[in-house]
């Protein structure tokens, strides 16, 4: 296992001495579980295996811009596998600016606050989640392992859009009152 | 925080990554100008982080680490990449914008009454375009069968559904008819894209619809 702390020590250790070692060890922890992530949504071990190594390089390259009080590894790491799933399994042609993420974490901006999230162990968000009522988690999950909009979840689950939207805005609050609650 | 956030299920779409390039890109200005629907998407960032630490832990390829090992031996760390830089002409276009703004683009004055870039964004199922509306003036009404997504980048602009500043979302049903007047003050400029086909429903309508269909305007 890796803490949140250990894991953003090792993208430290690539941005400021290109540390192999650190890599290899961030590697050995992360690219099996976005491999694993990938294939959630139906996606073969050869493709997914794909996406997760290209995540990985990204990371060694991006090593610089990752930023420990916005975001935790794993979310970082989160976003440029989203994105890689994106160019690799939609096969665009242009691949996704490196700003979609920079954006989110830009440096410049004060105004919402250093993020709660940054200090957050992935067991607090994993709890949350297991806490909400299983029609909630049901849709985000979908979400996230199979890449579907609301509207896609909604036809594919024969339920109405409105029923759709509403468990997910329940599982946003209930996510964002327990994280709120966290902080102060 | 705006009066008009974009509505959570389409920030979780964007932060699972499900939107088509279109969308994504209104989301991403919307978040860019939102600080409220930027923490909301940081949430749920660490929610796709959870899960992918979540996963199980599992035998690793141990051909895909040296793979990856003499890949990253020819690849330089970059070094910290800072948000783009406003354009020339373009100060109220926000950071992930600016990629999408090409050299020698302009204005084209449309039907007399408003200014549209069109922008170039893969995928061919949506029109995305820069929109400019000079104080009073308002777009034809026209008539969606898809969806439309607006975001403010500046000024401001009032329909049936309410006034939208800087930053602020719009997302239209397919079949409503609306029809936008841009507020006093510096011209308004919104990010528009609308999910194919457009239908005009003023009285030129019927006669302008073959050339919207074509693209031409």
């Amino acid at each position: 296992m890796l803490s949140a702390d250990e894991a953003a020590d090792l993208i430290e250790a690539i941005a400021s001495r290109q540390d192999r070692a650190a890599f290899a060890n961030l590697f050995r922890h992360f690219a099996p579980r976005v491999k694993a992530f990938i294939m959630r949504g139906g996606t073969d071990a050869e493709a997914a295996q794909e996406v997760s190594q290209e995540a990985l390089i990204m990371v060694w390259r991006k090593a610089a811009s990752f930023d420990r009080s916005r975001a935790s590894a794993a979310t970082w790491i989160y976003t440029i596998a989203r994105n890689k799933r994106i160019d690799l399994l939609r096969r665009r042609a242009r691949p996704i600016d490196t700003e979609d993420w920079l954006v989110v974490y830009a440096p410049e901006e004060e105004d919402a606050g250093k993020s709660v999230l940054a200090g957050q162990t992935y067991t607090r968000v994993k709890e949350l989640l297991e806490g909400l009522p299983k029609d909630q988690l049901v849709v985000i999950q979908k979400a996230f392992f199979e890449d579907k909009t609301h509207t896609v979840i909604a036809d594919e689950m024969k339920l109405p859009l409105g029923t759709v939207k509403s468990r997910i805005r329940l599982a946003l609050r209930r996510l964002r009152q327990a994280l709120e609650n966290d902080e102060s | 925080m705006s009066r008009h956030p974009a509505p959570e299920e389409l920030l979780l779409d964007y932060a699972a990554g499900a939107l088509s390039d279109g969308p994504a890109l209104a989301l991403a200005l919307h978040v860019a100008l939102d600080p409220a629907s930027r923490q909301t998407v940081d949430q749920l960032n660490a929610v796709g982080g959870a899960l992918i630490e979540g996963e199980p832990e599992a035998l690793l390829d141990d051909a895909a680490l040296e793979r990856a090992l003499a890949r990253v031996g020819k690849v330089m760390v970059e070094p910290r990449a800072v948000p783009a830089a406003r354009r020339p002409g373009f100060e109220w276009a926000p950071p992930p914008l600016v990629p999408h703004l090409r050299p020698g683009m302009g204005w084209r004055r449309i039907l007399g009454q408003f200014d549209e870039i069109r922008l170039d964004v893969p995928g061919d199922a949506y029109r995305v375009s820069l929109l400019r509306l000079e104080s009073g003036r308002c777009l034809p009404e026209h008539r969606h069968t898809g969806y439309e997504y607006t975001v403010c980048l500046q000024g401001g602009y009032t329909d049936a559904t309410g006034s939208y500043s800087v930053g602020d979302f719009a997302v239209g049903p397919g079949g409503e008819r609306h029809e936008p007047i841009a507020d006093p003050g510096e011209p308004c400029i919104a990010l528009i894209v609308v999910e194919k086909p457009i239908v005009l429903t003023g009285p030129w309508g019927r006669w302008l619809n073959p050339l919207v269909s074509r693209g031409v305007i």
